[in-house]
């Protein structure tokens, strides 16, 4: 009886972990991004080319962020929901592109500096922040990630970044909030593709 | 001594905060690594179907959270005469400079100018009761000054894991609970408000890097202006040159770049005093 017992847990184990979809639980957090921010480091110091560092550092990094939901918070939820579905998704899809791009011009001057993990914290409504430092030249800087309980499906998803207590969504969602006094949301989608960086079909 | 030159020497020696510091955001100047394109097709985008209310208390009505700026004209143009100013002069000099002088003396140059703004960080972590720090800070010190041939280098940090505790009197006044103020774009410092800026003149005094009240205070190095100008002005190229380029990358990132600095600027000062 007592085997079978195991046997069960143990299929159920195995059941829980083989699920095909990543799923990032609480007590992953550090481990994981730790092993992802170790990769990302690795990739850098390959003699690649950037095109394919870039999609090397963004493939591993993907699955820990809750890109949609980030989209959504850096044009505050009234906004989003005052625009047209279409609408929607041409922002999120041009507002996640630029996420990823100024994140990876920000990796290129990546120097060798270290990277200290001081654990994860409880932080608001039950929401969790990884802490870490990296140690510049100049200063030490704290970037801290802000994990959310994905749909309370117990996979952690990143919905913030903050860099040196900056955070990355609020200074979009000033930015936006500007930015629709003096434009309807149209001319700001096109300000958003004409500043992307990069052109399509460049390769 | 005339307050407005004392006030511009005061800019000058406090650059510290400008660039440099919210340029944290970008580390510095690059090519960019790779086509959107490419990176789009590579990867699925995660999506919450779930309300995001919980969120917005997080970061606020955005009406309500904005930094109060009375006097946006006037920051707005002062932003633009920064921006030229770094452009046009600090950067192509900060970069000539860096190449002639190797990195690692241009860290000593700014360990050592750390070094000697021991007075400011000790008065404004005593202020704020932060009682270790303030040890940590005095022993920092005294380590670097022996073994750290008189602050060129930062065996505390280094060998003992001593940080260093940066606080200012803008940071004092804030722990008092005394409010930031409106929003001030100051030359060549950059952001600022009210507050930091009266800070910022009473840290310079009992900086040793200003001459100010040079007859009472035993330990100024300084002596008068002209040697006031000058030390600022290598402090300012040398932080330049360690953070060169990083300052285009804000630019670049930012879909506004004055609200973007000032956000941004706002938003630290806050961590700060909270911390």
């Amino acid at each position: 009886m007592i085997k079978i017992n195991k046997l069960l847990k143990i299929l159920l184990l195995l059941a829980i972990f083989s699920i095909p979809s990543f799923a990032l639980r609480q007590n992953e957090i550090e481990p994981v991004m730790q092993s992802k921010i170790n990769k990302v480091l690795t990739v850098l110091k390959k003699k690649e080319s950037n095109t394919i560092r870039g999609q090397e550092i963004i493939r591993t990094l993907d699955p820990v962020f809750d890109y949609g939901l980030m989209a959504k918070l850096a044009l505050s939820s009234k906004t989003w929901g005052s625009i047209t579905p279409a609408q929607q998704k041409e922002f999120s899809r041009l507002f996640i592109a630029r996420l990823k791009q100024s994140y990876l011009d920000k990796l290129d001057l990546y120097n060798n500096q270290k990277v200290i993990y001081k654990g994860v914290k409880p932080y608001l409504k039950g929401r969790l922040q990884l802490q870490t430092e990296v140690i510049g030249k100049d200063e030490t800087y704290k970037i801290n990630y802000n994990f959310h309980n994905s749909n309370n499906s117990g996979n952690w998803l990143i919905y913030d970044v903050e860099l040196a207590g900056v955070s990355i969504i609020q200074t979009y969602r000033q930015q936006f909030a500007g930015l629709l006094k003096e434009k309807s949301f149209n001319e700001i989608l096109t300000q958003l593709r004409e500043n992307q960086p990069l052109k399509t079909k460049q390769s | 001594m005339n307050i407005r030159k004392i006030f511009i020497i005061a800019l000058l020696l406090n650059y510290t905060n400008t660039f440099a510091d919210t340029a944290i955001e970008n580390n510095s100047t690059a090519t960019s690594i790779t086509s959107l394109s490419d990176v789009n097709a590579t990867s699925e985008i995660n999506t919450s179907t779930g309300n995001t209310t919980s969120f917005e208390d997080e970061f606020g009505n955005v009406n309500e959270t904005a930094v109060f700026d009375p006097f946006s004209g006037y920051n707005k143009f002062m932003t633009n005469v920064n921006d030229k100013f770094y452009k046009n002069i600090a950067d192509p000099i900060a970069t000539g400079y860096a190449k002639i002088l190797p990195e690692k003396a241009r860290i000593s140059v700014n360990n050592l100018f750390h070094h000697l703004r021991f007075p400011i960080r000790l008065a404004n972590n005593l202020l704020q009761f932060k009682i270790q720090n303030s040890a940590e800070e005095t022993g920092r010190f005294v380590v670097n000054t022996i073994f750290g041939l008189g602050g060129l280098f930062d065996p505390a940090k280094t060998d003992l894991g001593w940080e260093r505790h940066d606080e200012d009197l803008g940071q004092t006044l804030g722990f008092y609970g005394l409010p930031e103020g409106p929003y001030i774009v100051l030359p060549i410092l950059g952001s600022s408000n009210l507050r930091d800026t009266v800070g910022l003149v009473g840290d310079t005094y009992i900086s040793p890097l200003y001459s100010a009240d040079a007859d009472d205070i035993c330990y100024k190095i300084p002596q008068n202006t002209g040697q006031d100008i000058l030390i600022a002005s290598v402090e300012l190229i040398n932080k330049t040159s360690l953070h060169l380029g990083e300052y285009d990358l804000i630019k670049k990132d930012a879909l506004d770049l004055y609200s973007f600095l000032r956000d941004a600027y706002t938003q630290q000062r806050r961590q700060k005093i909270k911390e």
